[in-house]
């Protein structure tokens, strides 16, 4: 989707606390998987796992860090994932379910193909 | 009969655990057993108690963060009257 609409849309990662982390509820599957870090204790270390996240994954969004205060996951209840559209005016235009049951990029591209209108084709 | 309000009570302390800030929620829910969350509906619940207070039409929080490259900060509100948003929250776990 960013390859697609990433030259009329800005598209961003917001990196947020983690879900899963090994010191709270951590699942089998990320033991299995061997993604096993624990919660960041200061904004350094936040910083530092979300690099990690975005080279290990291979993220090609540009990716931003929300503060150590959460304030904008709290804005958005961004945790544990979430997508948003939002439109040149400033209003929100799509915004999922929660994750991880609500993350639909489908949802989000028909979003965005109508925000954009003729310049998506 | 007496199961009926039993469940009831659980739902409740669930939803109000899903309620919870993120790292009180994965605290509390560490303790407990997954087979436990088979009798929940587990997806509605969330739904509802992750609802959030922002909505569609409103508009959308202003916010100034870091690159992970370090290379800059951006701002949400600078791509005003010119480029629709996409944001995808999310972590490594």
């Amino acid at each position: 989707m960013y390859e697609k609409y990433g030259r009329d849309a800005a598209f961003f990662v917001v990196y947020i606390g983690e879900a899963h982390p090994s010191d709270a509820w951590q699942l089998p599957s990320n033991i299995r998987d061997q993604v096993v870090f624990e919660s960041p204790k200061d904004m350094t270390s936040r910083s530092e796992l979300a690099d990690i996240c975005v080279v290990r994954l291979g993220i090609k969004l540009p990716a931003v860090v929300d503060r150590f205060d959460d304030v904008t996951e709290r804005a958005y209840t961004g945790w544990p994932d979430r997508l948003y559209l939002i439109g040149t005016d400033g209003r929100v235009l799509y915004k999922s379910r929660p994750g991880p049951f609500g993350f639909a990029p489908s949802e989000l591209e028909a979003a965005l193909t109508r925000a954009l209108g003729p310049a998506a084709k | 009969m007496v199961l009926i309000p039993l469940y009831a009570l659980f739902l409740a302390g669930v939803f109000v655990v899903m309620r919870q800030p993120p790292e009180r929620f994965g605290q509390i829910m560490r303790h407990l057993p997954m087979p436990a969350l088979m009798i929940v509906q587990f997806e509605t619940m969330w739904n509802v108690a992750r609802g959030g207070q922002v909505q569609v039409g409103d508009v959308a929080p202003d916010f100034t963060l870091p690159r992970t490259d370090h290379s800059a900060d951006v701002t949400l509100s600078s791509f005003r009257g010119s480029k629709p948003v996409v944001l995808v929250f999310g972590s490594y776990t």
